[in-house]
């Protein structure tokens, strides 16, 4: 029972990392219908921007997780100006996006190598202690992660429902020139669907780089997870990608309890791969 | 007349000019390149079946290679199966491998192929990575029989032999895809890829030709993976990363989608620019960033490939 | 007096292919003025030229004396110039009241927001019964209602409706007419593009016939008021 509980605790920490990422693919998913291949990379810039400025620099890691979850949205700003606009209305502009945003994960990378060095980083928590959950024990830096991840969700949600910046990238998603004859502009609309996807990647990166190491490939792995949790959940509807990445983090916990760490992300992909072969657009299926 | 002469004959003067390279080029570094080269034409062209000529937004296709290295390694290394063998293993085990992620990709559309095609080159990484014992989990797998020809050894003759077992395999795979390309079959898959509907209405079947162009392209990718391992006697987990999918990729887009020779002259360029720009201090890293920049650039201003661009800056007449 | 809006010489198209050609025709102030003629001869072309979706090869296009021809859609809007698209879906997942209000996006807009709602709500009390529903749930004449409530809560000074009756049941069109004629009684002058004569003629006092991509006739109602005369004229000219 008590494996079980801190399995459970442990499927949330996961669930509430998978949630935010994928959460942020799918705001520009939706938005401009562009798969995003640099947020993972996004998400890394932010944990080595939040290292500099709080331990090269020694100016705090508030200050650092504010300048690494700006420095990530400065970027995806860029990324979308220059890598993505350019082919708007070219009629293989899903292909393209994929290829243009997996050479900024490229750039990015190895760019990051190049001026951080490959030696491991570490950030450090924004609390210390444990905190108990459930009889089940996770530091408290973990519990930050948990409980502030349903806060941004819900007001990303929020955000887009209520207020008339957030309905417009809906409304831009939905029928761009719809949006447009109504007086919405619309690459201002990608750029700031761009750059909230990112600054929420680079806010992950800079909570996930307390608890894991800093090293420029630390956002391929949830990068990948993320897919998994669109391909699960679709990727047309924030609160579907939210949802899917909670049930993905439990699924992974209990798959590493019971068949262990070697074989579980070999058994979730082959979940994934069997529920696409019966739903072609995930379980909670929006749009593709 | 002139211009089909030329298209022909131009391959032909190539394939006449890297069949003497070795007379000039003596030493074992040069030839390494041309090997590596080599093989990227082999997986970037077979590639450019089912990216270019059949619109599948496969990014899985490394995977193919991936399965055609380990199947070889572990056939020739763990079964004691003769290289030459093994690294022909490596074909079927990646029409396989295509045939078991084309079923469930033929029926998707969009994102949720590049998704599930990649998500199943992770997959395939996992299996790898978890089943040590066979493959040497994350260590990857090293002294890899190696090929003997009688009592000719390839280890002693300055990669002599392994440079015309490459390019061999380029120039069959090449014909190979010629072959495809130009069937009934390969004039199918462009209609279905510029007219998806319009070849459903004509009574094409669109997801057995994704299946089976999926396959198409495993088979000659596979057996590169089986020659790359044989040939540097390892294999390693790398192969299903990002590094070389994009890799593979900007040779595709640069050579240009779609057409024949463009990602291998791409895949011959592309080799002995990241080797050349690896020798200068500072750029080891620094040339992967180049290479996508390149990649963008490409897609920006010349999305047909340079060698469309090339065709457009050279005068008619000389065509 | 200056015209309120000045079309001249002007050609565009989507990519090489040219679909209107050397343009020329005007609204003065006050005035209502329908476009029609065929299917696919460049009447919606035309209203997406004006509103910026797509930039003209050629000519000017002048909207209360000043130069609109290289702005974009949100400046055209924000400067009064507005068009309510072909009776399509939309944004199908958003809600009705959602939509509306939405639409009051520009810097100009927003200030009337609550009185242009009321408005429109006034106009289309279909829409206020629906609300909370999905914009795709909608029938057509409701989806139509929503266009023109879209493009009102913009605040327009020109309005340009693009087919308002595509579709819809002689009863809504009379409906969507009575309001149409409401609009215009506010004092917005009309742009509208119509493939159904009877409705045009009862709402504008000139009309352009438009074929091949060009004005190949300007109908005056004060000279030619007869609605038969007006239709031998459509098909006569379609016809030879």
């Amino acid at each position: 029972m008590e494996t079980l509980l801190a399995t459970l605790v442990s499927g949330l920490v996961l669930g509430s990392l998978y949630a935010l990422m994928a959460s942020g693919l799918s705001v520009v998913w939706t938005t401009l219908g562009v798969f995003n291949f640099a947020h993972g990379a996004l998400m890394m810039i932010g944990a080595f921007i939040a290292w500099t400025i709080s331990e090269a620099l020694g100016l705090g890691l508030i200050a650092g997780i504010a300048g690494g979850t700006a420095a990530a949205a400065v970027i995806g700003i860029v990324i979308e100006r220059f890598l993505v606009r350019p082919f708007y209305g070219s009629r293989a502009m899903l292909l393209i996006t994929v290829m243009t945003t997996l050479a900024a994960m490229i750039i990015l990378e190895k760019g990051a190598l190049m001026i951080w060095g490959a030696r491991l980083k570490q950030l450090p928590r924004l609390v210390e202690g444990e905190v108990s959950i459930l009889g089940a024990t996770i530091s408290a830096h973990e519990a930050i992660l948990v409980a502030l991840a349903p806060l941004l969700l819900i007001a990303i949600w929020q955000f887009t429902v209520r207020s008339a910046t957030g309905r417009s990238l809906r409304a831009v998603g939905q029928n761009q020139e719809s949006a447009a004859l109504i007086g919405i502009d619309v690459p201002v609309a990608f750029a700031i669907a761009f750059g909230l996807s990112a600054a929420l990647a680079g806010l992950t990166g800079t909570l996930l780089g307390s608890i894991r190491f800093i090293t420029p490939t630390m956002g391929v792995e949830p990068l990948v997870k993320a897919m998994i949790v669109v391909i699960f959940g679709g990727l047309g509807s924030l609160g579907a990608t939210a949802g899917a990445a909670y049930v993905i983090g439990f699924i992974e916990a209990l798959l590493i309890l019971w068949i262990g760490l070697y074989w579980t992300p070999f058994a979730l992909f082959l979940l994934m791969i069997v529920v696409l072969v019966f739903r072609p657009n995930g379980i909670f299926g929006g749009r593709g | 007349m002139k211009t089909s002469l030329l298209r022909a004959a131009l391959p032909l003067a190539a394939l006449a000019v890297l069949a003497v390279v070795p007379v000039f080029a003596i030493d074992s570094f040069t030839r390494h390149l041309f090997i590596i080269a080599f093989i990227y034409a082999i997986i970037a062209s077979n590639w450019n079946l089912s990216l270019g000529h059949c619109g599948v937004f496969n990014f899985g296709h490394l995977t193919f290679f991936g399965v055609g290295v380990y199947t070889a390694a572990i056939a020739a290394k763990t079964y004691g199966v003769d290289p030459w063998i093994a690294i022909l293993l490596g074909g079927p085990a990646a029409a396989v491998a295509a045939f078991l992620i084309a079923a469930p990709v033929a029926r998707l559309k969009g994102i949720y192929v590049v998704l599930v095609t990649f998500a199943f080159g992770q997959l395939v990484m996992q299996l790898v990575l978890s089943q040590s014992a066979t493959t040497g989990g994350a260590q990857g797998m090293v002294r890899i029989p190696y090929l003997r020809l009688g009592d000719y050894s390839f280890l002693k003759d300055y990669k002599l032999g392994y440079y015309y077992v490459a390019l061999g395999l380029l120039v069959v795979s090449t014909l190979f895809l010629k072959l495809v390309i130009d069937s009934p079959f390969g004039k199918s898959l462009k209609a279905v890829r510029d007219a998806e509907d319009y070849a459903a209405a004509r009574g094409i079947s669109v997801s057995r030709q994704r299946i089976l162009v999926l396959i198409l392209s495993a088979i000659f990718t596979g057996i590169a993976g089986g020659f790359y391992a044989i040939y540097l006697r390892v294999a390693s987990p790398d192969v299903f990363g990002f590094g070389t999918l994009s890799l593979a990729l900007s040779m595709v887009l640069i050579g240009g989608v779609g057409t024949t020779y463009g990602p291998i002259a791409a895949a011959l360029a592309l080799t002995f620019a990241t080797e050349a720009l690896a020798g200068i201090r500072g750029f080891e890293e620094a040339r992967f960033i180049v290479i996508a920049v390149a990649m963008i650039l490409v897609l920006r201003l010349a999305p047909g490939g340079l060698l469309r661009l090339l065709e457009l800056l050279v005068p008619k007449s000389l065509r | 007096m200056d015209p309120i809006l000045e079309i001249s010489g002007v050609s565009a198209g989507y990519g090489p292919i040219t679909v209107i050609r050397d343009m020329s025709l005007h609204l003065d102030a006050g005035e209502r003025i329908g476009l029609f003629g065929p299917n696919g001869h460049g009447k919606t072309t035309l209203l997406k030229t004006v509103s910026g979706l797509i930039r003209p090869s050629a000519g000017t296009i002048s909207f209360n004396g000043t130069d609109i021809t290289t702005l974009r859609p949100p400046e055209i809007v924000n400067a009064g110039l507005v068009q309510s698209p072909q009776g399509n879906v939309l944004f199908g997942d958003m809600r009705v009241l959602e939509i509306l209000e939405l639409a009051a996006f520009t810097r100009r807009a927003r200030p009337h927001r609550a009185d242009n709602l009321r408005t429109v709500l006034d106009l289309f009390p279909r829409l206020g019964e629906r609300s909370g529903q999905l914009a795709r749930t909608l029938s057509g004449g409701e989806r139509q209602m929503l266009s023109i409530g879209c493009a009102l809560m913009c605040a327009p000074t020109l309005l340009m409706l693009d087919e308002p009756t595509l579709g819809l049941s002689p009863r809504l069109k009379e409906e969507l007419s009575a309001a149409i004629g409401r609009i215009s009684q506010t004092g917005v002058p009309l742009v509208i593009v119509e493939q159904d004569i009877e409705f045009l003629m009862a709402l504008t006092d000139r009309l352009y016939l438009i074929e091949h991509g060009e004005v190949v006739r300007e109908i005056d109602r004060a000279s030619t008021p007869d609605h038969d005369e007006v239709m031998q004229l459509y098909f006569g000219e379609a016809m030879g």
